[in-house]
């Protein structure tokens, strides 16, 4: 069975199979899960945490134990990425650690499915998928949607890409404000999504120049870059089919 | 929205070459085609998107054992923007033409479950194709 519910300002698609295929109760918990933290997070909620803090009304260390782990993680991923994952500089109203919550969020639905010993599950939230189990990926074709890129294979993946045509966000270089050159996308694997997520974003952000020597370098996480002159260039361990 | 085109095109019978002749197992072959349609999606400011994907079943039975592959012969949006910004949405789409001998394209097929690194140009046309992969599997 599969799902598709638009949270967070996106289609997100939970697919169970197996032994806990058809378990609608179980899908539910997990929307609801996305919606609890759509709540927290948005940015475009005048209500959540988030659009608190950014007018000054909250400090960080009064939210939520969530709301201060997940900035915690974008002031690390900031650090391990050499400032190309910023989530402060991403927007002028203040602190946006909306590039790591939808990863961190499908991560969390992950955890939901886990506990229930669904055992073969696939969470895909606007192009960014964790799965369980074995399952067969496309990663869509950075200027045709229409085709395939690259297919990955694998039992218990996080995949992010990052692209040109990203939706939501258009990737910049944080410390020039420049698009990046030379590249058409990033995609990461490894085992949590909200990781993978953020060094996508951040090889995207590098440019082609840069960003194939940075991801080679990466612990546990594998990676494809796409270069504008149509070299793909992958990690030895990517997980391609 | 389910569109059947085409029904159970037809069973082939014929004879594997084996060692022992008199034990000749006979393979029938059972073909089906079945067209299955994602959700009309939204397309940001251009309108509906929907995608049918076409699926060839083709089922091999030699004696009991049963052989079952399948392959998507057709890609179709029979829904797409009708607007005035139809043009921009087709161009937004025509785009990788011009570099498609550069990169490699591969197309998409029914071992495909997932679709991942989805576009804002094409999210509607990902989400339909998407709903229509998993469903490819149930044909």
């Amino acid at each position: 069975m599969h799902r598709v519910e638009h949270v967070m300002g996106m289609p997100i698609v939970v697919a169970l199979r197996g032994e806990r295929d058809g378990d609608e109760t179980l899908v539910d918990e997990v929307f609801d899960r996305f919606r609890e933290i759509d709540r927290a997070f948005s940015t475009f909620r005048e209500d959540s945490e988030i659009s608190r803090i950014r007018r000054g009304e909250l400090a960080v260390q009064d939210a939520s134990e969530e709301v201060q782990q997940v900035l915690a993680r974008c002031a690390e991923l900031r650090v391990e990425t050499d400032g190309f994952f910023d989530a402060d500089a991403c927007s002028r109203g203040g602190v946006d650690p909306s590039g790591l919550v939808k990863g961190w969020a499908v991560d969390e639905a992950c955890a939901i499915l886990d506990r229930a010993h669904g055992r073969e599950y696939a969470v895909n939230a606007g192009g960014d998928i964790r799965t369980r189990g074995r399952w067969t990926i496309g990663i869509q074709h950075p200027l045709d949607a229409k085709a395939v890129a690259k297919v990955v294979e694998g039992e218990d993946l996080a995949v992010a890409t990052s692209g040109a045509y990203e939706r939501g966000e258009h990737v910049r270089d944080p410390h020039t404000g420049a698009a990046p050159h030379g590249i058409l996308s990033v995609t990461i694997t490894g085992p949590d999504l909200a990781t993978a997520d953020a060094y996508a974003t951040a090889a995207y952000a590098m440019g082609g120049h840069r960003a194939p020597n940075w991801t080679a370098r990466l612990r546990g996480y594998e990676a494809m870059t796409i270069l504008a002159d149509g070299r793909v260039l992958a990690t030895p361990g990517f997980p391609a089919a | 929205m389910h569109r059947a085109i085409t029904a159970a095109v037809g069973a082939v019978a014929l004879s594997l070459p084996v060692a022992n002749a008199a034990a000749a197992a006979t393979a029938r072959k059972i073909v089906t085609t079945r067209a299955v349609t994602g959700p009309q999606e939204v397309a940001d400011r251009w309108g509906y998107v929907e995608v049918t994907l076409v699926v060839r079943k083709t089922t091999t039975i030699v004696g009991t054992h049963k052989k079952v592959t399948r392959r998507i012969t057709n890609v179709q949006v029979p829904i797409y923007p009708n607007h005035t910004d139809r043009s921009v949405f087709i161009n937004s789409q025509a785009l990788p033409l011009l570099t498609q001998e550069v990169l490699q394209v591969t197309q998409f097929n029914p071992n495909i479950q997932l679709v991942g690194g989805a576009t804002a140009t094409s999210d509607a046309f990902a989400l339909s194709l998407q709903a229509a992969l998993l469903q490819a599997k149930k044909i």
